[in-house]
């Protein structure tokens, strides 16, 4: 029952952190750019999280303009990335070029036929029943729309993060030998101390009475001390 | 402006935490590298243990390795400094 429970526990968390970093962490497309817009957003309901905050202003709106960038994919399947600063706020990509990325978009807009292909590097995801888009973080020109692209960025990230997890799991193993185990042994020391003082003082107060109680006690099948 | 301002003030907070803590645990090692070392050499130079321990943990106060601690503001920020230019200037 427990064991489950702990499992449960450990997936859960494992999900949610698991998905944080897959909404957070950036991811690239090679792309076709079809076209750019701009559209009005309604910010009042739950998906308010997957827009950004460009600026402390932006955080009182219900509704404000938000720009758009159309792409195919290598794949040939659609995607439609949101462009938005996101400023100070998270997550921290420290965003401010939207205006620049929008006209890059637009000098980088090419036909089936003549195709040229970007790299999207982006964050967030594109779900259609929420209505919630990756926000496009940089456009460069490629050549070749099949190259591999090595995630450079998520690697150091992923290697920073074991040596922070590790270096923090090393500080609670050098706390705990070097304050907690020597606390817990003089405590466990004066408790041991504590015990047979006690037992040495209730042996001595324990008189006629006392006596008499543990040979009564005996007829109860208790082991006698 | 509020925006810098506010991760200006967490980023502070947070580094502070950490800083405090790797400076605990740092010292703690230096004084556990320190009381072994004094343990398994006996130097002759040095008879009394808590001495030569309080010695080493002064020189250590005033060291490079000490001061390297201070990594954990600069690195971060640098970091910051780099992401922004990446995103914004290239």
């Amino acid at each position: 029952m427990w064991r489950y429970i702990k499992w449960g526990f450990s997936i859960t968390v494992l999900l949610v952190v698991g998905l944080f970093l897959h909404y957070t962490l950036p991811q690239h497309d090679v792309v076709r750019i079809v076209n750019t817009y701009q559209e009005r957003q309604d910010l009042g309901d739950w998906t308010r999280i997957f827009w950004s905050t460009p600026d402390d202003q932006a955080s009182g709106l219900m509704n404000r303009d938000v720009q758009f960038i159309q792409a195919i994919g290598a794949d040939g399947k659609p995607m439609v990335y949101r462009n938005e600063d996101t400023g100070w706020s998270w997550p921290p990509y420290f965003k401010f070029d939207t205006a620049n990325l929008q006209t890059e978009a637009d000098d980088l807009k090419s036909t089936a036929e003549t195709p040229r292909w970007a790299m999207v590097t982006h964050y967030g995801w594109r779900n259609l029943y929420f209505s919630t888009f990756p926000n496009a973080i940089s456009i460069r020109p490629v050549d070749d729309p099949t190259a591999t692209i090595i995630p450079w960025f998520n690697i150091v990230f992923f290697v920073i993060l074991a040596i922070i997890l590790l270096m923090l799991r090393r500080m609670w193993l050098q706390f705990r030998e070097r304050m907690l185990d020597p606390v817990a042994q003089d405590v466990a020391e004066a408790w041991d101390g504590v015990e047979d003082r006690g037992e040495a003082a209730a042996q001595k107060a324990r008189g006629f009475w006392g006596r008499m109680k543990a040979w009564f006690g005996t007829f109860k099948g208790r082991p006698r001390r | 402006m509020i925006g810098f301002l506010r991760v200006a003030i967490f980023a502070l907070i947070g580094l502070s935490v950490i800083y405090w803590l790797v400076s605990i645990y740092k010292r703690s090692t230096e004084r556990e590298r320190l009381e072994k070392h004094w343990d398994k050499n006996r130097p002759v130079a040095a008879p009394d243990r808590d001495a030569y321990i309080e010695t080493g943990m002064a020189e250590y106060e005033k060291s490079l390795r000490r001061k390297l601690i201070w990594l954990v503001y600069v690195v971060p920020m640098a970091v910051v400094g780099v992401i922004i230019y990446i995103v914004n200037v290239q």
